[in-house]
């Protein structure tokens, strides 16, 4: 039941995607949203497409879970090519009845949105499949950096930790969810049947218990931290370091190769 | 016919995974009303996965639950109220506490069981009363007690819906010795006072050579014995093999024996332990002769 829900994406696999820097992995993602947006034609759209699958073969992660993220935003895929259908009125009328009129224009439009949301998602689900949750919360903190030179160096190592924290701790909170529904089922409390209402004051004593443990559990933390001398960010270094090698150059050339492809079939159709 | 039975109970989690996993395997036994029954075994043997499906939390892979010759999942939709015929008391129990009083806290169960109000109260007075908890903790916060008498309003939280079988996973844990032996005599109170059927999961042999009538040893997910302590605590070479020992007087009692003094080596209790030296000691300290 809770153990279902799957977090933290990440899927282990030996791939030279999984290798590339996941500082680097961030920046190239988020470019590579740029330029899904300044794709103005279909040829550079195909072409961007055709690079994300390539890294998406390529990345060895189960075509399934990629289904399964697609799944998840299929619906806004459906209004939105519902919506540019309708509203887009050029080109040959192939469709008409009442106050609905579908034309050629508005097809090609529906398809161009829709593939844009595509690659969207495979490329951002590229990074969670490949990429484990603390070494994005890592590579973000290196990013941010900078910040530091105007004054807000420790704010950014503070909210790192609180997300690796956070993260760290979602499985023992899963499993204690578990164990905390099993003790109160045991007392017969009923979870599975009556009004919304019912269902959702059902949950008081799977909440309330599951609060107070967290609070004990984050003094706990507190205290372990302080024994062992935490005192924030300023002059911690890291055990692993993050070095540039030869794969992230070369990964880093391929894209910009691509992003070149794409602003020239931008101006030459 | 036995108040519960167990027939070829088989467990497997994640069936059809890679992640597949055998807990328990083909277990069988019956347990009478009024016994005690110590579920003993090694982190890992399935005594938490089996005890779980007494009352339909987890559900049999394969095999039978039955209780008074009634199959427990017959009818799944009225899986809830057999949770009222066969409680379960969690580890670690006061962690489950969420209500503002603990009255309210005791009540939830027996409200959950649709019963009228002055019988709610009624019961949970009795149980209240049976383990010791004073009057003027009712009205106050479960969160404000100290950690003993919150262990002891969890377990009432179950006693209180009265059921003929009583499950308790480590119902000691974390508890210091006087906090032990209250709450071991108060399960025992109750099993006296209404002549429940009870299952204690523990790691404390002595506890369970003190308390328990018959002891089921699980080993890797298999049921390996199930006899009275005396029978099962003979064995104590096969038990310490399966990673289980046997009680610490036990093995005072078995070295004594071993280096010639006239003492039995079938003791399991302080109080036998009290009885078959002090002949000895009568007789001016010469048991060696």
């Amino acid at each position: 039941m809770v153990r279902d829900v799957t977090f933290g994406q990440y899927f282990p696999a030996k791939s030279i995607i999984h290798k590339i820097d996941p500082r680097l992995k961030l920046l190239l993602l988020i470019s590579f949203i740029v330029f899904i947006f300044v794709c103005g034609n279909a040829f550079s759209l195909a072409l961007m497409g055709a690079f994300t699958v390539a890294l998406v073969v390529m990345s060895r992660v189960p075509i399934r879970l990629f289904l399964k993220s697609i799944k998840a935003i299929i619906i806004v895929i459906i209004l939105t090519s519902i919506l540019n259908a309708l509203y887009v009125d050029t080109g040959r009328v192939v469709f008409e009845v009442w106050i609905i009129k579908i034309t050629t224009g508005g097809i090609a439009r529906a398809a161009f949105m829709s593939s844009r949301i595509l690659i969207l998602i495979l490329a951002s689900s590229l990074l969670t499949y490949t990429t484990t949750p603390t070494a994005l919360t890592d590579a973000i903190e290196r990013l941010l950096k900078p910040l530091r030179f105007i004054g807000l160096g420790e704010a950014v190592h503070v909210m790192a930790m609180m997300i690796t924290i956070a993260l760290r701790f979602i499985p023992t909170l899963i499993e204690e969810t578990d164990k905390i529904m099993s003790a109160q089922k045991a007392r017969g409390a009923d979870m599975d049947s009556g009004s919304l209402l019912h269902r959702v004051k059902a949950l008081i004593p799977i909440l309330i218990p599951l609060l107070i443990s967290s609070v004990r559990r984050a003094y706990d933390l507190a205290d372990a931290m302080e024994c062992r001398c935490y005192t924030g960010g300023a002059g911690r270094k890291r055990m692993k370091q993050l070095h540039l090698v030869a794969h992230d150059y070369v990964s880093l050339l391929v894209c910009i190769i691509c992003f070149a492809g794409v602003i020239g079939l931008n101006i030459l159709f | 016919m036995s108040m519960l039975t167990v027939e070829n109970l088989t467990h497997i989690y994640g069936e059809h995974t890679p992640f597949e996993k055998s807990a328990v395997h083909d277990i069988s036994f019956q347990a009478e009303k009024g016994e005690i029954i110590g579920v003993i075994g090694h982190t890992g043997s399935g005594k938490s996965t089996l005890v779980q499906h007494f009352n339909g939390l987890l559900k049999p892979n394969s095999g039978r639950i039955l209780l008074d010759g009634e199959d427990i999942w017959a009818n799944p939709k009225e899986i809830r109220k057999i949770r009222f015929k066969i409680g379960l008391v969690f580890q670690y129990p006061e962690y489950q506490l969420f209500e503002d009083t603990v009255f309210e806290d005791i009540a939830f169960g027996p409200k959950n069981m649709g019963l009228d109000e002055a019988e709610i109260k009624e019961r949970v007075l009795k149980t209240a009363k049976m383990l010791g908890i004073r009057d003027e903790l009712l009205e106050k916060s479960p969160f404000d007690l100290s950690g003993g008498e919150k262990r002891r309003v969890a377990i009432a939280g179950v006693m209180a819906m009265m059921p003929k079988v009583i499950v308790f996973d480590e119902p000691t844990a974390g508890l210091d010795p006087a906090g032990r032996d209250l709450v071991l005599e108060k399960i025992k109170e109750y099993r006296d006072l209404t002549g429940a059927l009870v299952f204690i999961v523990s790691h404390s042999m002595e506890d369970m050579a003190k308390t328990a009538d018959r002891l089921l040893v699980m080993n890797k997910g298999e049921l390996f014995m199930f006899d009275k302590p005396e029978n099962v605590f003979k064995e104590s070479r096969v038990l310490e093999e399966i990673g289980l020992s046997v009680p610490q007087i036990t093995r005072v009692f078995c070295r004594l024996h071993d280096s010639g003094i006239n003492v039995p080596d079938d003791i399991y209790t302080v109080e036998s332990a009290i009885a078959a030296i002090s002949p000895l000691l009568k007789k001016g300290g010469t048991a060696n002769g």
